[in-house]
């Protein structure tokens, strides 16, 4: 399992950015249940993945660079 | 004219809106729904889901004929009546996964059609007997290229993860599901799962990976959106896999706990002998075939011998309660085999399910659904009375309170069942006495028949009020 985070938190990306607004239903499918179909699904968008995983590493350094932590950027969001 | 009443429950999807004006039950469809619901309706869907018995039967009317209400809409619908609304968590597990395989059934044949669910409530499940039957017309949209299921986590949260929590650990799902009313939720259901169990590809995809992805973004920055995320798509043989998948999965469910439970081998092994059976049925087949119920509710219904009965002799429709799941595993399969127009539902009688949700109006305590023509409570009332330490007369106020007749069984002290039951504790129940029985069900009603069926001195009473 150790071996699947990273991707699984590649994968937790797509969520937050993808507009989930955009669905027609009136119902939240859940962050959860959406990247998973996108997993089962193949995932057409591993470009557009792969740069979002760019954008957050990049994010991270500027925040270590800066002395923020990133848990503490967690944590604000909680 | 009839007054027009809207359905407390519901109101959560703005499509539309379900009324109910005497026996007939409407559902307007709202302007914003109306491009979908021509879809799906000029596809057959509904006619075909319909014919097969999946779906409820639906006529367009005038909305003119609702009145007011219904002004605004850009359809109206007809529904038939069902005969009683019952909730997941009154349910027993092969009812549960009846309406689970259903909806899945349902999801792939509307696929076919380009046609998707909205929702995967299973409140939009109901049941004629024990066949299970999907509600709700405003869940069926056009399917859009590439959509998610949107509805998947719902189902896992109020099929799936019950179904799990029976089948792999042997705990029933119904106090659970009434306790938290949108199902289990996945990460619960996670938590509790033994490792061994998390490592088939079911359980990891299904349970432990929407955990994990749920968890990895309430921690993570939302800074990232971005608008050729939408883009990303679901294609539609995948759509179908997962329904797939799920089905199969789904069917090859049991209970974990095969072991018996208290009733499951009752009618075997009881104490009662079987002339004892077959005069109750007798007697109960009397008063059905006098009354005619359109609706018999059979309190302590074990496995159906006396809604059987009822049904055979007259009665239309039978809805069983009892808080035994086995007893309710046995007579959701005999009602499924025999074809009988009769529903086992869970349910303890000392303590009934609430009315609950918003407004605790959104789905209705069994008072609220009170619509019996005739009560069976036979082999019940010593169970309340002595097992519950309910008072004798506030039990039978409550009972010939919940029909207009009946029959109702009393079962002396000098029972062996009654004499098991007062074994291990003080006799404190002076006040249960045949002649303590009789006189406060004839307070209430008319005695119209009263007979002795076993050497112990069990009786049954036939008492109407309707007079």
């Amino acid at each position: 399992m150790r071996a699947e985070l990273p991707f699984l938190g590649l994968m937790a990306l797509v969520a937050i950015a993808f507009p989930l607004s955009d669905a027609r239903a009136y119902l939240d499918p859940g962050t959860g249940s959406f990247i998973l179909q996108m997993l089962l699904g193949g995932i057409a968008g591993m470009a557009v993945v792969g740069k979002l995983y760019w954008t957050k590493l990049k994010l991270a350094l500027s925040r270590a660079l800066s002395g923020r932590s990133a848990s503490d950027d967690a944590e604000n969001h909680e | 004219m009839t007054v027009v009443r809207p359905d407390p429950g519901s109101f959560r999807d703005p499509s539309g809106q379900v009324f109910r004006r005497g026996n007939g039950i409407f559902r307007t469809v709202a302007a914003r729904a109306a491009a979908d619901y021509e879809f799906v309706r000029d596809s057959g869907l509904f006619d075909r889901l319909s014919s097969k018995g999946l779906v409820l039967s639906t006529a367009e009317v005038s909305p003119d004929v609702l009145g007011p209400v219904a002004a605004a809409s850009r359809y109206l619908l007809q529904h038939p009546l069902i005969r009683f609304i019952s909730y997941p968590y009154e349910w027993s597990f092969p009812a549960l996964k009846a309406a689970a395989v259903l909806h899945l059934d349902v999801q792939l044949e509307a696929l076919e059609a380009g046609v998707s669910l909205s929702d995967a409530t299973a409140y939009n499940v109901q049941f004629n007997g024990p066949r299970p039957v999907f509600i709700d017309h405003l869940s069926f949209r056009r399917y859009r290229d590439g959509e998610i299921w949107a509805g998947h986590r719902q189902f896992c949260e109020q099929f799936l993860n019950p179904l799990l929590l029976r089948a792999f650990l042997g705990v029933p799902h119904n106090a659970w599901f009434r306790g938290s009313q949108e199902g289990l939720p996945t990460a619960e259901l996670n938590r509790l799962l033994p490792l061994r169990r998390k490592l088939g590809w079911n359980v990891l995809s299904q349970v432990v990976l929407p955990t994990t992805l749920e968890r990895s973004t309430r921690t993570a920055t939302a800074a990232l959106a971005s608008d050729k995320l939408g883009t990303l798509k679901l294609p539609r043989s995948s759509y179908r896999a997962l329904l797939q998948r799920l089905r199969d999965w789904i069917v090859r469910l049991d209970p974990a706990d095969t072991g018996k439970t208290v009733w499951r081998d009752y009618a075997g092994n009881h104490s009662y002998q079987s002339d004892e059976v077959k005069a109750k049925a007798a007697f109960v087949g009397e008063m059905a075939a006098a009354v005619r119920p359109g609706i018999l509710w059979d309190l302590g219904c074990n496995s159906g011998d006396y809604s059987k009965a009822a049904l055979a002799a007259g009665a239309q429709y039978a809805v069983g309660f009892d808080f035994d799941h086995g007893a309710l595993e046995a007579a959701f399969a005999r009602a499924k085999a025999e074809e009988l127009a009769f529903l086992p539902l869970l349910m303890d009688a000392a303590n009934p399910s609430p009315s609950q949700g918003w407004a605790e109006r959104e789905r209705q305590g069994l008072a609220a659904r009170a619509s019996a023509d005739a009560v069976l409570a036979l082999a019940f009332v010593h169970h309340l009375a002595i097992g519950r330490n309910v008072p004798l007369d506030r039990l039978i106020d409550w009972l010939v309170g919940l029909a207009p007749t009946g029959v109702v069984e009393f079962v002396p002290k000098s029972d062996p069942m009654v004499r098991r039951m007062l074994q291990l504790r003080e006799d404190v129940f002076d006040d249960y006495t045949e002649d303590a029985f009789l006189s406060a069900v004839g307070e209430r009603a008319r005695i119209v028949k009263s007979l002795i069926v076993s050497a112990a001195g069990r009786r049954l009473v036939w008492f109407d009020r309707s007079e």
